[in-house]
């Protein structure tokens, strides 16, 4: 599904060349759960939002569905994004002056989904998520737990073919953390794709696999034992 | 879409009431003065613009030489223009004025303004809608008179007018024609008669007596300079050839000294706003106060866009992160333009709405100052509505929507892009903009007062006080003087007369008529000032040398003159009295030199004038049409009542009492200037208020922007006076720039502005200086109220941040 190949991304200023990502290559199969582990700096975050299609690469081929993706125009990539990936960050970035409601449904619009289907999936996947009671709320007036579960409905919404999370418990308290984990590990195993970065351990045994990277390369990779269908019967 | 967008937008002007309703004001104030300037614009052009002849009607212009440009031309052309100018449909001898006459209709009268005398083919220059009778024969003969509508109705009231009589100064006339009188027209009089035959017999030989308008038709426009040559040639052919030889001198000589007299055919599609003279009974149009209106206007309109558009794009940053989050979940760049230009569409609805109240609420004060009555209707205004709408929004709305369009997602969402300087460049360069502006108009504005200060204080060389002008009415002409005579004995023994006394000119509007006289060979056009012995001293006239005319000397009414100091400079003569002087025939001794005063108003230079009494020249009194009171300041109220019920009893039972304190008469001559300083003393505060806005609002933003840098500066141990200082620094430099921009166009328009007056005060480096403090001191009261602020703040809430 991706499939990154020598890939390198070079900060330059007036004086300085950084190396963000150094001739990476890996690749994530549909349905898999990959978490990125690294110390700051070591490049994590730039590839993350290479495979959002955020930013751009400096060298090396990014193929997303057997499609290259380094070279496309802003106005594609922009069009891939919103079909193909949703996102979930560290400190939520819902729009604090729409409702819960309206945040969800967002992508909807852009993807000229009509009003009353909009309507309809928004109410289902907020039941989905435990978050219908809070529809017409402000984000402001959540707790970070719910915040988060609102984003991650928001990435959910659109059925992306793959979700990227950006430390997306590196706001929350170890019981709001475990609650967004689990519902990560739970849409997994109803079959996403997700690509997660984060800083902890204990958030990356969720995972099926952790890529550990360091100076803008990749140290390991290592497939965790967690047995995670057990964990969600529970 | 469109409700996902409404709902943030409420958002927002929820949050920044303030700002917003600011914002929203300062655009509409800017739009309402474009509206004003449009309406005053649509105004002046439709003057003849309906008229399907104003390509082909020009009207004839003599430049008789020295200045002298004459809308009025000689009698004895109409018979030459009827058969030895093929080039011509037709023409029309009219008078360039209008009278105000009585029109008696079954016994009752009613007293018209705006009366034509015309020859017939009036209606075919100025083809206004019949409603009965037709353009043809409205005119017909000498008896025959044509009404407007509105006219009709208050003579006849709901009778049919048409075929009736009415008595008009003595002779029975017949209605054959009523027209409407509903577009703007350089000539638009409310009653036209074809008695105008007898006046152009009697003058008929008479080359010299300019009595006359005159319209041209043209079968052909392009051929105007061919007949104006051709006109011109019949001058020198009548009347150059006889000047010279009764000079003594040859065709060429002639010519030579005096100038070629030119006669211009001035086209009346432009005549209304570009003729060199103000020759139409409605006026000429002021063009240079309608350019100074629009540009004014725009540039207020510019002043409140960049306002808005440096709101706008200083309030985006805070707005980086919804951007940031729309282009993550599939906003194109597009979708976000769109979005902040719909937002501008919506404010600009509350503007243009805002903008139409304040011009429906202010319309009369304007039309009160314009002296017009201008109406917000018509397609042609809602086209230009719109048209003002579509400008505003793509200036106001494209540059900041493609300014946050580009925000880098990615350092939106990094979450520092709050103090990003994207952006600053833009904003700065519009700051100093604004600051161009006010400074322009702070200079401007004083200068104008000082102008205006200085038109309002001069010495006119007269004092008009207290003396009335009442208009006289002479019904025989040969008994005139007789006439003022008694009743000049009846009015002294009134009480709270001073002094009663008549001259044949008008303060603020000049002698009845000026005749050219000769002096060692140099010519001189005078204004001829007939006056009875006590108007001097009434209006306290000073005689500079010599004596005044006097009773007590036999000659003064037959063969003795006064002259002005102006006269005197132009003569040459060291010592001018004593001297006799030719005027027209008649030998006058000057007796008498007097103190130069204005006759026209203060802008205008003082011309040579030439006073004798009313008796010298006998047909001075033809010209008389005041009687000037003196009246005591006590009981004025009941002086004048008295002075209006004799008037209307003893010297004139038919019209109405009307006088004019001469004072005020005359400060209408410069009341047009005096309306510009009020026009640009009010814009003044109005751009001041709006840019202090900007700079308030922008102020604010960037503090906000530098407040984590401010407090790390208070950790480290800085003053408040430090960082005041640091705060403002930039702004004063903008306000310097802004300052500078602003020097030479201000110095270039208003030197431009002053050329209208012929006395005028030179621009002083203290226009300059006081609009640089007072903006300087107002942009430091803005910027430091706000910087002061900032460093109140608590330090840790900055730090902590982030």
């Amino acid at each position: 599904m991706i499939k990154i190949e020598n890939l390198s991304k070079i900060f330059r200023t007036e004086e300085v060349e950084t190396k963000a990502l150094n001739d990476i290559s890996f690749q994530i199969k549909q349905g898999d759960f990959v978490s990125v582990m690294g110390p700051s700096g070591s490049g994590k975050s730039t590839l993350l939002n290479i495979v959002g299609l955020l930013d751009s690469v400096s060298n090396g081929s990014y193929q997303l569905f057997g499609k290259e993706m380094v070279g496309l125009k802003e106005k594609d990539r922009a069009k891939v994004r919103k079909q193909n990936i949703g996102f979930v960050f560290q400190n939520f970035n819902l729009i604090d002056e729409l409702s819960v409601f309206a945040n969800i449904e967002l992508p909807l619009i852009y993807n000229n989904v009509s009003s009353s289907e909009r309507k309809k999936r928004v109410i289902k996947i907020a039941e989905r998520l435990n978050i219908s009671h809070r529809l017409k709320h402000f984000p402001q007036q959540l707790s970070g737990g719910q915040q988060q579960r609102v984003a991650v409905a928001r990435a959910l919404i659109n059925d992306p073919k793959i979700i990227l999370a950006d430390e997306p418990t590196g706001n929350l308290d170890s019981k709001n953390g475990n609650e967004v984990m689990e519902l990560l590990t739970d849409l997994h195993a109803n079959g996403a794709t997700i690509l997660m970065v984060t800083h902890s351990n204990y958030d990356a045994s969720f995972s099926q696999k952790t890529i550990l990277m360091k100076d803008g390369m990749i140290l390991s990779e290592k497939l965790n034992q967690r047995n995670i269908d057990i964990l969600v019967n529970n | 879409m469109l409700k996902n967008w409404l709902q943030i937008f409420l958002h927002h002007i929820k949050n920044n009431k303030l700002f917003t309703s600011l914002n929203i004001l300062g655009l509409s104030i800017g739009i309402a003065g474009l509206i004003f300037a449009t309406l005053y614009w649509n105004d002046e052009q439709s003057y003849n613009a309906w008229n399907p002849e104003n390509e082909h009607v020009f009207q004839v212009i003599n430049d008789v030489g020295e200045g002298n440009i004459w809308n009025t031309n000689p009698a004895p052309l109409n018979a030459f223009l009827k058969s030895t100018f093929s080039e011509l449909e037709s023409h029309c001898y009219l008078n360039t004025w209008y009278f105000n006459e009585i029109i008696e209709y079954n016994g009752r009268k009613e007293l018209i303004d705006r009366i034509l005398d015309s020859q017939n083919t009036f209606f075919s220059f100025f083809p206004f809608e019949f409603i009965k009778g037709n353009a043809e024969t409205a005119l017909q003969d000498n008896t025959s008179i044509a009404l407007s509508e509105t006219t009709a109705k208050r003579i006849f009231k709901d009778e049919d007018p048409l075929g009736k009589q009415v008595l008009y100064s003595g002779r029975n006339l017949v209605v054959r024609g009523i027209y409407k009188l509903n577009k703007k027209s350089s000539y638009a009089p409310k009653v036209v008669t074809n008695l105008i035959h007898k006046r152009l017999d009697q003058n008929k030989d008479l080359w010299g007596n300019y009595n006359f308008g005159l319209l041209l038709k043209l079968k052909n426009p392009s051929e105007s300079e061919h007949v104006s040559k051709k006109i011109e040639n019949l001058f020198i052919e009548h009347k150059t050839k006889n000047d010279a030889k009764n000079a003594g001198l040859t065709l060429e000589e002639y010519i030579e000294k005096y100038g070629p007299a030119k006669v211009i055919l001035e086209p009346l599609k432009t005549a209304r706003l570009h003729s060199i003279m103000d020759g139409y009974p409605e006026g000429k149009g002021n063009y240079q106060f309608l350019l100074i209106m629009v540009g004014l206007s725009i540039l207020i309109l510019i002043l409140s866009i960049v306002n808005y558009v440096n709101l706008a794009t200083a309030n985006a940053i805070k707005r980086a992160k919804e951007v940031g989050v729309r282009k993550i979940i599939g906003a194109s760049k597009v979708n976000i333009i769109k979005q902040f230009i719909f937002e501008t569409i919506l404010l600009g609805c509350f503007s243009i709405l805002l903008a139409l109240v304040i011009v429906e609420l202010s319309l009369p004060y304007y039309n009160n100052f314009l002296n017009k009555e201008l109406l917000m209707n018509g397609s042609q205004f809602y086209l230009q509505l719109i048209a003002i709408f579509i400008t505003v929004i793509i200036v106001a709305g494209i540059l900041p929507s493609i300014y946050v369009s580009n925000f880098e997602t990615l350092k939106v969402l990094k979450g520092n892009f709050g103090r990003s300087k994207s952006g600053v460049w833009l904003r700065n360069g519009m700051l100093i903009l604004q600051f161009a502006i006010a400074s322009f108009f702070i200079i401007g504005s004083y200068i104008v007062y000082q102008q205006v200060d200085y038109m309002n204080t001069k010495k006119l060389g007269f004092v008009g006080k207290q003396v009335l002008s009442i208009n006289f009415r002479r019904t025989n002409d040969e008994q005139t003087l007789l006439r003022y005579y008694t009743i000049k004995q009846e009015l002294l023994k009134m009480k709270g007369v001073k002094s009663v006394s008549t001259g044949v000119f008008t303060f603020g509007e000049g002698a009845r008529s000026s005749s050219s006289f000769s002096y060692n060979d140099i010519s001189i056009q005078g204004e001829n000032m007939a006056v009875d012995f006590e108007m001097l001293d009434m209006m306290k006239i000073k005689i500079a040398e010599g004596r005044n005319l006097s009773p007590n000397f036999s000659s003064d009414t037959i063969n003795t003159m006064l002259i002005n100091k102006t006269t005197a400079k132009m003569m040459k003569e060291p010592n001018p009295i004593g001297k006799e002087i030719n005027w027209n025939d008649n030998k006058l001794k000057i007796v008498g030199i007097v103190e130069d005063f204005h006759i026209y108003g203060p802008q205008i230079e003082i011309p040579p004038m030439v006073f004798f009494h009313m008796k010298t020249i006998d047909w001075m009194m033809y010209n008389m049409n005041e009687v000037y009171v003196k009246i005591e300041p006590e009981n004025m109220k009941e002086t004048i009542a008295n002075l209006e019920e004799f008037w209307t009893t003893k010297v004139d039972t038919k019209y109405p009492f009307s006088y004019d304190f001469v004072d005020k008469k005359f400060a209408r001559t410069y009341e047009t200037y005096v309306k510009q300083k009020d026009l640009f003393s009010l814009l003044n505060i109005v751009v001041i208020i709006i840019a202090l806005f900007g700079l308030f609002a922008l102020a604010t933003y960037s503090i906000e922007r530098r407040m984590k840098e401010i407090a790390i500066r208070k950790t480290l141990g800085a003053e408040t006076q430090t960082l005041l200082k640091e705060l403002s620094k930039q702004y004063i430099i903008f306000c310097v720039i802004g300052f500078l921009i602003a020097l030479f166009p201000a110095y270039y328009l208003l030197q431009k502005w002053l050329e209208n007056f012929a006395f005028r005060i030179s621009i002083s480096i203290i226009p300059f200086t006081i609009g640089f403090v007072v903006l300087a001191i107002l942009t430091l009261i803005v910027v430091l109220s706000r910087a002061y602020e900032a460093t109140r703040v608590d330090v840790l809430t900055y730090l902590k941040y982030e």
